[in-house]
């Protein structure tokens, strides 16, 4: 992979997949219908006995899985984000989490891909539900080499673990695969700065990647953060961003409540507080409509990202009167995105 | 066909189970003693006739597995695993203490012989079928068994699970709906209608039998004849009595959970020794 190129995340999910099943025999692929979407035509046809077809079950087939699981085998369940998380919660909670079954979610399409078909179909809950079950691994790689790394991770790990993964495609962020030091529960420095961190998971990653490289060109010391794992958290990484910047920035395709921004400021409440903004989506089911238009309308573009941090610094960066200062540009930017709704 | 000693010996298991039942709820104080009690004389069958099991070796990867879908049936696994010798029957003196081995609801990895963790209702099958699934992929000529209670059957995701049993051809997976007829609201068919019980399994792809759940000779010729169709999974529903064996419970809604007071569990007591002198005589 290239710096640079962009990839289609199902198709690199499904060939990451299929390599790892050249070799490890026990890995099985569940699919509750549109197993093609999820990547997985290459699989079904190198190994049509090892794909396991279940039609629009998606209750059925987490426990199919956990069952599956108590014989030896892999599975690997993959489907459209909500209907393999939201849908079969308790599924999930009982036969995957307090059964502690060697299973792997596979969420695709997760996030406002699917923001023309509405809110049924985007996923921007999924890691709040599924992080709190305990034992609950939560990965939401960025790129496609952490990608990769995170399916290869996934299936070595033994205990259930949630995969999270979009359908736009997405560039390689990396040079190269020693340049991704990926690990389940480990988060990745891109860039070292001292005046603010911005931290992006999974789709939003580029855009923070993007953002970051705008504020860096004004001169602004941007520290920015791959976080792949939501679950477990990075403690130290994360802990020691806060203590060197003071400052911390989150971006997802997610509901802020729970998600990225949630993990993070539940953690830094308690082990270091520092002021935070959260960039996401906010309490409320986001209107239908083209990709990028909708990720605008939740202000997750790179230039609004860049323009969150560029307001975080000045509020705080003013002392006495910054606070005053805070709340007045945080009234403007909300007025000015209800503006543009 | 059952012997005439064989029968009276499976009598004796089914006795033992029942007096373990009486003795978790002496320990807890409370518990779903119907349940227990109506799938008694199945569970007895299975293991201590069917299942091909080694109580020494409960990770044995050959062995047959039993799935209590109806996890609230937890009595009824508890008192059959310890009476076959998965575990000190002392151990049953611990229900209802904090942190126990024998949760409310089982927990598989709380102690040996336990196949799955159940409770929230409508699990059980799906957990089964995936067990089915993969021992038919790894070669493996065990059968997995899943008791299932009647109320459950309302849960939209057995339906789904049935489904998926049938298309993948598991015969070597075997539901036994305990039909008592009751659940904690009432009758059964009352509260969500489920009848043509054995047509809704067979349209779902199922091979079908219905038999009395306390005739050992019945249930165990029903076993043996599994699959009762080639390439399709087998489905038995058993007709109940809630709380057999308890003379003033037997067959009453009531009885679902059961806090029993000193007089009713010296009154089950002296149910279960009238149980124990008609098999001596």
């Amino acid at each position: 992979m290239k710096r640079g190129e962009l990839k289609d995340p199902r198709k690199t999910f499904g060939e990451a997949l299929l390599a790892l099943a050249e070799r490890r025999p026990e890995i099985v692929a569940l699919s509750a219908d549109s197993s093609s979407g999820s990547g997985l035509s290459p699989f079904k046809k190198r190994f049509p006995e090892r794909h396991l077809e279940f039609g629009i079950m998606e209750q059925g087939v987490i426990g199919y899985a956990a069952g599956l699981a108590t014989t030896g085998k892999i599975p690997f369940v993959a489907a459209i984000a909500p209907f393999v998380t939201a849908r079969p919660f308790e599924m999930v909670r009982n036969d995957l989490g307090y059964m502690r079954q060697n299973v792997k979610v596979v969420g695709r399409s997760a996030g406002l891909t699917y923001s023309d078909l509405g809110p049924t179909h985007q996923s921007i809950d999924d890691v709040a539900l599924l992080r709190t079950i305990p034992g609950m691994v939560v990965l939401v790689p960025g790129d496609p080499v952490e990608l990769v790394k995170a399916v290869e991770a996934a299936a070595e790990h033994v205990g259930p673990v949630y995969l999270r993964v979009g359908s736009p495609p997405i560039p390689v962020l990396y040079e190269s695969e020693a340049d991704c030091p990926f690990r389940i529960g480990g988060g990745i420095t891109m860039t070292e700065g001292k005046e603010v961190t911005l931290i992006g998971t999974g789709a939003a990653l580029p855009r923070a990647f993007e953002a970051a490289q705008t504020l860096r060109a004004e001169g602004i010391e941007v520290r920015l953060i791959s976080l792949p794992t939501l679950k477990p958290l990075d403690r130290d990484l994360l802990c020691q961003a806060a203590r060197e910047t003071g400052r911390i920035v989150t971006v997802e395709e997610h509901y802020v409540a729970g998600g990225l921004g949630g993990a993070v400021a539940e953690l830094l409440a308690q082990e270091y507080p520092v002021p935070m903004r959260m960039v996401g989506v906010n309490d409320r089911f986001p209107p239908s409509g083209p990709y990028e238009d909708v990720l605008r309308d939740n202000g997750l573009q790179p230039d609004q990202i860049a323009q969150a941090v560029r307001e975080f610094l000045s509020a705080a960066g003013s002392k006495g009167k910054g606070r005053r200062g805070a709340t007045r540009a945080n009234t403007a930017g909300r007025r000015r995105s209800g503006a543009a709704r | 066909m059952l012997t005439a000693a064989e029968d009276l010996q499976l009598r004796r298991s089914a006795l033992q189970i029942r007096r373990n039942i009486l003795r978790l709820i002496r320990a807890g104080k409370a518990g779903h003693v119907g349940g227990a009690l109506s799938a008694a004389d199945l569970l007895t069958a299975l293991y201590f006739q069917a299942m091909k099991i080694d109580p020494l070796r409960p990770d044995w990867p050959e062995r047959d597995r039993l799935v209590v879908s109806a996890g609230h049936k937890s009595l009824v696994l508890y008192a059959a695993l310890a009476a076959r010798g998965y575990f000190p029957e002392d151990l049953l003196d611990t229900y209802g203490s904090l942190a126990s081995r024998l949760p409310g609801h089982p927990d598989m990895h709380k102690l040996p012989g336990v196949e799955a963790s159940t409770g929230a209702l409508g699990h059980g099958l799906s957990i089964a079928g995936g067990m089915a699934l993969g021992l038919r992929m790894s070669g493996l000529a065990s059968r997995v068994y899943v008791v299932m209670g009647d109320g459950e059957l309302a849960e939209g995701s057995n339906w789904e699970a049935a489904a998926a049993a049938s298309h993948h051809r598991l015969e070597n997976l075997v539901a036994i709906v305990d039909r008592n007829g009751l659940q904690i609201s009432g009758l059964t068919v009352e509260v969500m209608s489920y009848e043509p019980l054995e047509e809704r399994w067979r349209s779902f792809g199922w091979g079908v039998q219905r038999l009395d759940g306390h005739d050992f000779g019945q249930i165990l010729k029903a076993l043996q004849a599994v699959p009762f169709q080639p390439g399709r999974p087998s489905a038995i529903v058993a007709d109940t009595v809630k709380s057999r064996g308890l003379s003033f419970a037997e067959g009453k809604v009531e009885y679902h959970y059961w806090k029993p007071a000193p007089e009713e569990l010296a009154q089950a007591e002296r149910d279960l020794d009238w149980i124990e002198r008609s098999l001596a005589g």
